[in-house]
């Protein structure tokens, strides 16, 4: 009986499970890219917003972070400016500014301003600002430099491997609590012995992993 | 009565065999030391109930729905393909709203507590709301409140989810519709209707209340006497306490209300009533109650019981008689007349011994002693319970009386009268349904209907509504001012938490309208009341921030006894009926309740039924009868007949029946119509809690929903009961039970280091529970617990973290009940853990067994692996989250969970998640107490505490080291975090001469 493959066939099917597993391979590759591409993780992506509120031109004219996000230190949410915090200034001045015409509408309806929210945690995840602060993590380690954003963008993917990383070597990251709202500081080049008394000064239990409890984050 | 058909598939009586009380009573012959059990079925080991231990979700709830397995095959492959391409999908964009002016002091995220009031049956009742970001999401008691001292009950925790009940009217509705129905209309009418009252001096009009303790609402209605003189205030509780005034005036001459001191008293009689659940005071007086219950902290107080029904007053009892109202009569009468009470009549009774024994006790502690009459029994019984406490001379020490809190108007059946008269033409009715719950012979539906013009105020657009001209929308408590007074006077204010969900209006406002102040809002009407007499606005808004307004309680009236008993006021029932006591259910109480999904799915205590009421038969009763559970019967009381499920239950007299009020409801809502059956057609205005009643069994069958055999870990040593002297003899009896602490086995897991931190752990007291569910509906509230239904129930597949198991001891006829509240306990070596897969159930290092729900994909290992049946696995999208009204109601700080995903308890990791984190903030370690679960906050006799057992100082520490300290199912060396103190119970020895424990035990 005459041979039903020519010899060539070996080739080819050598080649095709090659290219298979190669295309399996790089199908795989591919789609862990794009997962950490700046499109899925829209760091690095400006997002409009109603009024063009440039933090940027806000924090060169030496408004600290706590004016507007009150609650930083006290609660978990960094608060959102209520409009009369807008009004306290923008009554006086760029009153009649069309660009600031959504704020005065806020003001004259009392409907609220609807910002699009840039740094969004699912919602099983549960985040508390003040605790981060308190325990010596800077405004810029999450939100990179804000102060030189003209809209805002994020910085990091926030996904949980970046949470874990200073969870799991917390003296990588802390800096002194006079220096979290210091939107220029740069970490010393021996941080990791300073973050390591840091972390004791600060009163950071890092026994037994505690920091890597699961409830720390989600409930 | 859409659920009384016969159910299809499996009619109980093919399912399980049925019982024979001569079987069950062999089970029991031969056995020695103590035995518990937790139902007939295993009283008498049936095959059936082995079966059931041996699955780990009982019954049905591992059965398909129904489907072909090719079919579900195709779904499972299409969803397959589907679902992998569905979780492609982004994170969803979302929007971020601040305020346009951020009210003060408020921090976006976090929780305010608020006092305000709610009212039970007119009386006041402190609380403390908590709200996020203006909802309310939960209420629990205000610590400063006599009536709560802090806790609870699970009726008044459930108020809250009434509030975003989706079902509540939402605006005013005119019967025929002719009118446009806005409350403008609405005003308008009214005003011409008031008009053309006011030539008559009101003369037709009459309103139609709940007894009132407000004073803003008896300020105003003092003015709408002065503007209509002649019109008539009627006022009707369906939980008739008639008896009890007409008892206070037979024996002092007036009305007075009670108040019991039970945390003074050494030895408490109760006469079928049920105050640990019942009434203005319950929760004071349960507190007060488990306050004596500690063998350790000195002398126990006594609980005698005399019953008609199987209470959780009984439960709790230390002697308990299941009699009829008319023994338990003679037996008082007994009481009296051993006590030197002058009694006509006969004062025999079979039960000689118990009185004789009881008036003993009571004796040597006159002036030490409480007597209690239940407020429905007739007034005979309740004025010999008051002529044998001022025999004693209890009064005045353990019982105070004083003037009446609740102020009442002319009677249902006075309104009835004047009806049929004609001379009754515009009525106004607050907060009543009586077309539902009115006693039969009055047949208020009928006579509603010839009143001209009727117009409801309620939550609810109910049966009562329909037959009305209007039905105007009510505000519900946490939306309007008002103002109630507690059980002893305390007066304290209702605080709104929020504004009106929809256009309604308080009662107060409504009867502002009628004494012709229409417009004038609540609060100015409260302020009214009160700014002046506190003294200006500070005191106002001290009286608001507390909770209630300082030395208010009302002063005791000195009463002298002139009373001569009249002889019995009750009669006994022929033999040939049913003697049914006709009684508040303990979930939706006389229906107010019934669209409130979680008081539905709340298991009853003792029976442990959910979604249904049930006549209640003793094994003997049915027996006699030819009866059992599942049996549909037709109960014929001579003036109206309905039909009922028969349930056997574990305590009830025999030759008697029980009926629970509150269901049957044709217009509550989507969750309560068709739920169980109407009671009113047995009650007569002369009789509304007992009948005599013909029974008839239909030949049809029905399906319960009942929890007592789910997540059962029987035959083990888990309940440990002891009494007194058995704790005298030998402090460490509890160790007699054995399953001490296991062995330590190796294991391949790494050991867990809990040297460090706070360790949480917590300690039940099983003396103190009188398992009120409380705590059950208080996670239910906290934890975002969802109502999953009667079907899902019947499957085994309620969503509760926290249960109250309920085991019997002894015989069936007169069995003793003991509560077991059960949840996580936090195992130091978790079995669950060790089988999840994905690590979804993992160790925290401060000792807790953590359930990370968005890991979890729903294998079950955990829950098939876990000793103590604690978790839970929602089977289908179980947590409603389409309704807009019920998301207002979730706690923020804890996940909602979806289907397919695995949950339990977790010590309200969030509470503990808040306390470190602001512990941390301020540089500091968690203090003991600071951590408080939420089943410890609602628990009325503060049977639940909790902290850090790493803490020598702490409270639970202390506990911990007591030798009445034990942990359930120990011997699998799980090392559990949540243990129990073992029940003590102090009978009296000249009744109980030989303690079960004296008699050898098995284990050990």
């Amino acid at each position: 009986m005459a041979q039903v493959f020519h010899p060539a066939a070996n080739i080819i099917a050598r080649l095709s499970i090659v290219v298979g597993l190669g295309g399996l391979v790089g199908t795989l590759v591919l789609f862990d890219a794009l997962q950490k591409s700046d499109y899925v993780t829209e760091v690095n992506m400006p997002r409009e917003q109603i009024v063009p509120f440039s933090h940027k031109h806000h924090a060169a004219l030496g408004l600290d972070c706590r004016y507007c996000h009150t609650s930083v230190e006290d609660g978990a949410f960094a608060g959102i400016p209520p409009t009369k915090t807008c009004m306290n200034c923008h009554s006086l001045i760029w009153n009649e500014a069309p660009i600031l015409e959504p704020v005065r509408e806020s003001w004259r309806t009392g409907t609220s301003l609807e910002w699009n929210r840039v740094h969004d945690l699912p919602e099983f995840v549960y985040f508390d600002h003040s605790v981060h602060l308190n325990a010596g993590i800077g405004c810029t380690d999450c939100h990179g430099r804000v102060d030189e954003m003209p809209l805002v963008w994020k910085e990091k993917t926030l996904y949980m491997t970046f949470c874990l990383e200073c969870h799991r070597q917390p003296e990588k990251f802390v800096r002194p609590r006079d220096q979290v709202f210091n939107m220029a500081y740069e970490k010393p080049a021996n941080q990791l012995e300073v973050g390591a008394e840091l972390v004791r000064v600060h009163n950071i239990n890092t026994s037994n992993h505690r920091l890597l409890d699961c409830y720390k984050c989600h409930r | 009565m859409s659920s009384l058909t016969p159910s299809t598939q499996n009619t109980p009586a093919s399912v399980r065999e049925q019982l024979s009380l001569v079987e069950a009573r062999q089970q029991l012959e031969g056995q020695t030391g103590r035995r518990f059990w937790r139902s007939l079925d295993e009283l008498s080991r049936k095959e059936s109930f082995g079966d059931l231990l041996q699955q780990e979700f009982p019954r049905f709830s591992a059965e398909w729905d129904p489907m072909h397995r090719r079919t579900f095959l195709r779904l499972m492959g299409a969803s397959l393909a589907l679902g992998g391409l569905t979780a492609c999908t982004r994170q969803p964009r979302e929007k971020i709203i601040p305020y346009v002016k951020q009210p003060e002091n408020m921090i976006p995220g976090k929780a305010q507590f608020y006092a305000t009031t709610a009212t039970i049956c007119g009386y006041g009742f402190g609380l403390l709301a908590t709200s996020h970001m203006g909802r309310p999401t939960k209420v629990d008691g205000n610590e400063l409140h006599p009536a709560s001292l802090g806790g609870t009950d699970a009726a008044l925790l459930a108020s809250i989810l009434t509030m975003y009940d989706p079902d509540r009217s939402q605006s005013p509705r005119r019967k025929g519709g002719a009118t446009a129905a806005t409350w403008e209309t609405f005003d308008a009418e009214l005003q011409a209707q008031l008009e053309q009252q006011t030539a008559a001096k009101g003369a037709g009009l009459r309103i139609l209340s709940g007894p009132v303790s407000s004073p803003t609402f008896l300020a105003l209605m003092k003015e709408v006497t002065t503007r209509f003189p002649s019109a008539v205030w009627h006022t009707y509780e369906p939980v008739s306490r008639s008896g009890w005034y007409e008892a206070t005036v037979a024996a002092f001459g007036q009305k007075l209300d009670p108040v019991y001191n039970l945390a003074d008293a050494d030895v408490i009689v109760s006469f079928d009533a049920d105050f640990l659940s019942l009434g203005p005071a319950h929760v004071r007086m349960a507190r007060d109650f488990g306050s004596r219950r500690s063998v350790e902290a000195g002398s126990m107080n006594r609980l005698y019981v005399a019953e008609s029904q199987m209470s959780t007053t009984g439960a709790a009892a230390d002697h308990r008689l299941a009699l009829t109202p008319d023994a338990i009569e003679s037996v008082a009468r007994a009481v009296a007349h051993a006590l030197g009470v002058a009694v006509t009549g006969s004062h025999d009774t079979p039960h000689a011994a118990w009185a004789e024994a009881l008036a003993a006790d009571l004796k040597a502690h006159a002036g030490r002693s409480v007597v209690l009459a239940g407020e429905h029994r007739s007034p005979a019984l309740q004025a010999l319970a008051l002529a044998i406490n001022a025999q004693l001379g209890n009064l005045g020490k353990t019982v105070t009386l004083i003037k009446p809190i609740t102020a009442t108007g002319a009677s249902l059946a006075d309104l009835a009268q004047a009806i049929d008269a004609g001379s009754v033409q515009a009525l106004l009715m607050f907060d009543v349904n009586p077309a539902y719950d009115a006693p039969a012979d009055l047949a208020l539906a009928e006579r509603l209907a010839k009143v001209p013009f009727t117009i409801q105020h309620g939550l609810f657009d109910d049966e009562t509504g329909a037959l009305s001209t209007w039905h105007v929308p009510a505000s519900h408590y946490l939306e309007y001012w008002g103002d109630a007074r507690a059980f002893d006077g305390t007066t304290s204010l209702v605080q709104p938490l929020i504004e009106p969900l929809y256009k309604t209006r308080s009662e107060l406002e409504l009867l502002a309208a009628v004494a012709g102040r229409p417009g004038t809002s609540g609060y100015d009407l409260v302020r009214a009341t009160w700014l002046d007499t506190l003294g200006g606005d500070l005191a106002f808004k001290r009286a608001l921030h507390d909770g209630l307004l300082a030395d208010t309680t009302e002063a005791a009236v000195s009463v002298s006894l002139a009373w001569k008993d009249a002889g019995p006021g009750e009669t006994p029932t022929t033999p040939d009926q049913l003697d049914l006591a006709i009684l508040p259910d303990y979930a939706v109480a006389d229906g107010r309740l019934a669209n409130n999904g979680w008081m539905q799915e709340m298991p009853r205590p003792i029976t442990t039924l959910t979604w249904d009421n049930a006549l209640l038969i003793s094994e003997e009763t049915g027996g006699r009868l030819g009866l059992a559970t599942g049996d549909l019967v037709e109960l014929d009381s001579g003036n109206g007949k309905v039909t009922a499920p028969v349930l056997v239950a574990v305590g009830i007299p025999v030759g008697a029946g029980v009926v629970h009020m509150g269901y049957g409801r044709t217009a509550a809502g989507r969750v309560g119509n068709g739920v169980g059956f109407a009671v009113s057609p047995l009650q007569t205005a002369a009789s509304p809690h007992r009948a005599s009643v013909r029974v008839r069994k239909t030949g049809d069958g029905f399906e319960f929903a009942l929890t007592q055999e789910s997540h059962t870990i029987a035959g083990r040593n888990h309940l440990r009961v002891g009494t007194v002297s058995d704790f005298k003899a030998d402090k460490k009896f509890v160790m007699k039970f054995g399953e001490f602490g296991g062995k330590e086995t190796p294991s391949i897991f790494p050991p867990h280091d809990y040297s460090q931190g706070p360790q949480w752990g917590m300690v039940i007291d099983l003396s103190a529970c009188i398992g009120c569910n409380a705590c059950m509906i208080a996670c239910q509230a906290e934890n975002n617990i969802p109502v999953v239904g009667k079907d899902q129930v019947r499957r085994g597949r309620e969503m509760h973290w926290i249960r109250v198991d309920r085991y019997y001891e002894g015989r069936a006829a007169d069995a003793a009940v003991h509560h077991q509240p059960m949840t996580c306990v936090q195992c130091e070596n978790a079995p669950c853990e060790a089988v999840c897969p994905v690590a979804a159930t993992v160790h925290s290092t401060d000792g807790i067994n953590q359930m990370v729900y968005n890991r979890c994909v729903g294998t079950r290992y955990c829950s098939n692996n876990c000793p103590y049946k604690v978790r839970r696995f929602n089977f289908y999208k179980f947590a409603d989250h389409e309704t807009p009204s019920l998301k207002l109601q979730r706690n923020p700080n804890v996940t909602v969970r979806a289907r397919g995903v695995m949950e339990k308890c977790t010590f309200c990791i969030q509470r503990i998640s808040e306390a470190r984190i602001k512990a941390r903030r301020e540089d500091r370690a968690i203090a003991d107490g600071e951590v408080v679960t939420a089943c410890q906050q609602a628990c009325p006799t503060r049977a639940i505490v909790f902290g850090d057992i790493r803490d020598p100082m702490s409270e639970v520490s202390k506990r911990k080291e007591s030798p009445l300290n034990y942990g359930v199912l120990a011997v699998l060396n799980t090392r559990p975090r949540l243990t129990y103190h073992a029940r003590i119970r102090n009978p009296n020895t000249s009744l109980e001469t030989s303690s079960p424990m004296e008699s050898s035990h098995h284990g050990a």
